[in-house]
């Protein structure tokens, strides 16, 4: 596929250069390469190993030009503009040259196109059709690569879970490899050998499964790299594209799907470039995530609790049921006995309009969209919600001089800002700091990586401010104010107590203080830690101490696909006055009931003070911090309505299961973190009978008798106005108390559990996608050596992980990458449910680990 | 563990010379082909963790190098140059000579385990075509008898 012909110069030139070229004088930025600068001006150079995004290499020779005063051809990509230089892109001597690449390129490719699977959008057919010839002198044996003892059609090897590779059919660009190396930093994939026998292949003895491996198959010129999943299915030119983006990642990374209309199918996913968020690389997450849509587990028809028992029932006869039960429940005893929980990863008129339907049919302010996080704040105003609601820019990570990352597994939460975190230090040199719990990903191209004891952010932030005064470097920021609202009287007493080294402390600070350009990222490991407030507050006397708003961006990064959307559309249970004043004037109504929060939901169905809930795409019963708590809640229900894509634990104690439509079958708009709007497009009808949120919520609230919307333009003006409605809270002038939380000491003989995304997966859903499930299809404990040595476990043991709450088994892997104290578990697996170790009250978990013996 | 203490202490030392942790690829292997007389995957994995580099690396730049052998040889690797120099010069017929001599093929090792037999590209040593490397000593305007002679010295030292 060409790559797109967007202009990239290099930040910060303002000098200038002028050339000529095809007669055509222009100026560009010193430091662009003729391939660019070309391409800027519409003129198309053909290549195979030029890539926007990577270093050039030269490799192909196919972007050959002819410049005056240069006696041989040279590669454009490679080659920098200068004044005076005078280009010819199509002269007869360029096109000789093309010529003879292609006939050089195709010296050992297989010419297999008939059988080759990227027939049809590969880069070397359609470059030999526009600039080769017909015949070839090279009339020899073609150089064949065989595996010896692998039986395989064309000579195919299987080098990763999804990734096929054809030697023979190799023309040496490099990009893979380059790709792999330089964007994403992993290792699994080389070019081995010399010359002739040059050859791509997984490294020795291991699998190219690194989270973004399927990258390297979309920019494979050839059909060299080709993926299981889409292989062999169909041909390109019978697929339509839908432009659609990532429901799992909240940067909204732009995808396209790849659609055979008739057959109502898709049949793959891949970028759809766009710099400001993507870089058009896209993590294996978004790139094979679309196969949970066509999962063949798809709940098919609408189900109704009878006798004890749910069966199968039409929409007409669910809806009725529902509305009959919720209207009841509503008049007769009040509306605060209904709650209702939607996904963050839902469209804006999905949310906007389950919104409306609890706070004006139900007439209840139980409305929440964060399932997965313990002891929720109610309302927006709090240190955590200022911090979490600041303004950040994808694209400025790359300018960035100094980089912190606070409490977030980066490249399990958010892979787009991990790439650009690592792009900012591979082509920027930007310092990164690493600043958590356990070891994370970009360790190995961090400047420092410190790694604190569980349970100590707040401590650590804390320590930070006080190196930086120590210092001098926190000037405005009254000293004894710093001590007293910190609670330590020196940065080395909040070292000591987040166990960090002050040297460390006071290097973070020194590179903060001295950055032109921060970029400060706290991520989930902040969100979901039961004192997101004293850490909320410890940032923003960060950003006080540094005057980080001054000098780039900090942010509590939302994690969802829509978080903000759901913010933004009001759906946090306590809106404030002014917000709510705002809904009350479009409304004409707005409940009087007092808000609850999905904990405090929870709490009243426990005990009975809450007769009816309605869960809109979410399942609190895997995801809520507190398993059998949250079980226990729903069961006590008089009513409960899910609406989901799957059968799962929760829609097993509903009364009425309805087939939610996934984002791939219907148009939608979602927010991303930086505030972006973006739509995607469906790829195809909705399956069997499901239906999109919002269309289901409008029926049900027609049912009830309280219909929503006179049409879609009432709906678009009333959203259109709630989004004006500014929720961004400014950082606080002075500096606010940090609550340090006395740390619980770790219960004798255990470790602390940190819970999180398999870098394969996302969330309850993705192991319905078949591909993703290739990569990891099981639940883990990832240990030390150290501890899986004392432990005397080895990788195909397995461990029994015990809290108070209940246990779990699972099978070991070692880690370089994670320290003694921790274990680390993913909690996408329905089968070893990890949030049944983790309580509610507690801020570190702690489990007992114990090797299982046959 | 394949490599010896001795090994890893001087692929540290070289390592610490370059100011680029990649520079230390090539002595490192280096290193390691010398005492063990040949390169393989385990070895790359051992280097890799020594100096800190993806095994990946390691395999990558050893490949390239068709001087060092990635199988084990004999104890006196006689590479033959068959480019157009030593070609000419008749090369294939001093193979073919060698491969008598030894009662071996091109690419085998003797059953005493003392010789191996390959060819390889130009050594730059056209002038004095045809020619041969034994370890790393040249052979050159070789002969019936010259060969002879070597051989016959070699297995002397045994």
């Amino acid at each position: 596929m060409a790559d797109s012909t967007k202009i990239e110069t290099p930040a910060r030139t303002v000098e200038t250069v002028t050339f000529t070229i095809n007669g055509r004088t222009a100026t560009v930025a010193k430091g662009t390469t003729v391939l660019q600068a070309a391409h800027g001006l519409g003129i198309t150079i053909p290549s195979f190993c030029w890539h926007p995004k990577l270093k050039p290499v030269g490799a192909c020779r196919m972007c050959y030009v002819e410049i005056e005063k240069m006696p041989k051809l040279q590669v454009s990509c490679a080659t920098e503009v200068t004044n005076g230089m005078v280009v010819f892109t199509e002269s007869d001597k360029v096109k000789q040259g093309r010529r003879a690449i292609i006939e050089f390129t195709l010296l050992n490719h297989p010419l297999d196109c008939p059988t080759c699977d990227k027939g049809g959008e590969c880069d070397l057919q359609n470059l030999t059709f526009a600039h080769g010839y017909d015949d070839s002198r090279f009339a020899f044996q073609k150089l064949r690569k065989i595996e010896a003892g692998v039986p395989s059609t064309f000579d195919d090897i299987k080098i990763g879970p999804e990734i096929v590779l054809n030697r023979n059919r190799c023309i040496l660009c490099y990009k893979c490899v380059r790709a792999n190396k330089e964007a994403f930093g992993e290792y699994d994939l080389g070019a081995f050998e010399r010359g002739n026998h040059t050859e791509i292949n997984a490294a020795p003895g291991q699998q190219v499964d690194n989270p973004f491996s399927g990258n390297l198959v979309e920019i494979c010129p050839v059909g060299a790299l080709t993926n299981t999943d889409w292989r062999y299915k169909i041909r390109v030119w019978l697929t339509d594209q839908k432009a659609s983006i990532c429901p799992f990642t909240s940067s909204g990374t732009n995808i396209q799907f790849y659609v055979e209309r008739h057959k109502n199918r898709i049949f793959r996913t891949t970028g759809r470039r766009n710099d400001a968020i993507d870089d058009g690389w896209l993590s294996d997450v978004t790139r094979y995530g679309y196969q949970i849509i066509q999962s063949p587990d798809r709940l098919k028809t609408p189900l109704i609790k009878k006798n004890g028992k749910q069966v199968p029932a039409t929409w007409d006869e669910a809806l009725a049921v529902a509305a009959a039960r919720l209207t009841e429940i509503r008049d007769k005893k009040g509306c605060v006995c209904v709650g209702g929980l939607a996904s963050p990863s839902l469209d804006n008129a999905s949310l906007y309009t389950f919104n409306k339907f609890m706070r004006v049919a139900m007439e209840s302010n139980n409305v929440d969209y964060r399932t997965e996080y313990r002891r929720l704040p109610s309302s927006l105003d709090n240190p955590y919600d200022i911090a979490a609601s600041q303004a950040f820019t994808i694209a400025d990570i790359d300018e960035s001089d100094v980089i912190v990352v606070i409490g977030s597994d980066l490249v399990r939460e958010h892979p787009n800002e991990y790439l650009r975190v690592r792009k900012a230090e591979q082509f920027n040199r930007s310092k990164v700091f690493l600043l958590n719990p356990l070891s994370t990903k970009p360790s190995d191209v961090a400047a420092l990586e410190l790694v604190h004891k569980p349970g100590a952010e707040e401590i650590a932030i804390s320590a930070i401010c006080l190196a930086a005064m120590e210092s001098g470097w926190a000037s405005g920021v009254n000293a004894d104010d710093l001590k007293s609202k910190t609670g330590f009287k020196k940065a080395a007493d909040a070292a000591g107590a987040c166990g960090l080294d002050l040297i460390e402390i006071q290097a973070v600070a020194r590179a903060i203080a001295e950055g032109k350009k921060i970029t400060i990222i706290a991520g989930e490991l902040v969100t979901r830690s039961r004192e997101r407030e004293a850490i909320g507050a410890a940032l923003c006397n960060l950003n006080r101490v540094f005057g980080v708003d001054g000098k780039g961006q900090m942010a509590i990064l939302a994690r969802h696909a829509n978080s903000v959307g759901a913010a933004r559309l009001g759906l946090t249970p306590d809106l404030g006055a002014g917000f709510a004043g705002a809904l009350k004037s479009i409304w004409g109504q707005y409940p009087e009931t007092p808000p609850q929060n999905t904990d405090a939901m929870l709490a009243a169905a426990r005990k009975e003070e809450l007769d009816a809930m309605i869960l809109v795409g979410v399942n609190p019963v895997m995801i809520y911090p507190d398993r059998e708590f949250a079980r226990e809640a729903l069961d006590k229900l008089d009513f409960l309505i899910a609406c989901d894509l799957f059968e799962t634990e929760t829609t097993q104690l509903a009364d009425v299961v309805l087939p939610l439509a996934g984002w791939a079958e219907y148009r939608g708009e979602y927010f991303n973190l930086e505030g972006r709007l973006q739509s995607a497009e469906p790829g195809i009808a909705p399956l069997n009978e499901a239906r999109p949120a919002h269309q289901i919520l409008e029926s049900l609230a027609e049912q009830c008798g309280s219909p929503l919307f006179a049409g879609m333009d009432q709906r678009n003006a009333e959203m259109e106005k709630i989004l004006k409605v500014d929720i961004r809270r400014p950082w606080p002038t002075g500096l606010i108390e940090v609550k340090p939380q006395p740390q619980e000491t770790a219960p004798e003989r255990t470790v602390a559990l940190i819970m999180g995304d398999d870098p394969h997966h996302s969330g309850y859903l993705t192991e319905k996608a078949p591909s993703l499930v290739g990569f990891c299809g099981e639940a883990y404990a990832e240990l030390s050596p150290e501890l899986a040595a004392k432990l005397k476990v080895g990788a195909g043991d397995s461990v029994r992980l015990e809290a108070a709450t209940g246990k779990i088994i699972v099978p070991v892997r070692v880690s370089e990458h994670i320290d003694n104290d921790v274990v680390f578990v993913p909690r996408n697996f329905m089968a070893a449910p990890v949030n049944s170790l983790v309580s509610r009250k507690q801020r570190v978990d702690w489990v007992k680990i114990s090797k299982v013996s046959d | 563990m394949i490599l010896t203490a001795e090994s890893i202490k001087q692929i540290k030392e070289s390592a610490a010379r370059y100011p680029h942790r990649k520079s230390a690829i090539l002595p490192a292997i280096t290193i390691a082909y010398r005492q063990v007389g040949h390169l393989n995957d385990d070895i790359y994995r051992e280097i890799s963790k020594i100096i800190n580099i993806p095994q990946s690396e390691i395999a990558e730049a050893a490949t390239f190098y068709t001087l060092f052998p990635k199988q084990p040889v004999g104890k006196y690797l006689i590479q033959v140059c068959h480019n157009i120099s030593c070609a000419l010069m008749g090369a294939d017929s001093l193979v073919e000579y060698l491969e008598h001599k030894l009662a071996i093929k091109k690419g085998e090792t003797t059953k005493d385990n003392l010789f191996t037999l390959i060819s390889v590209e130009c050594l730059g040593s056209c002038a004095t075509a045809p020619m041969m490397q034994i370890n790393q000593d040249f052979h050159e305007n070789l002969t019936p008898a010259k060969v002879d002679k070597i051989l016959a010295d070699l297995k002397a030292k045994g």
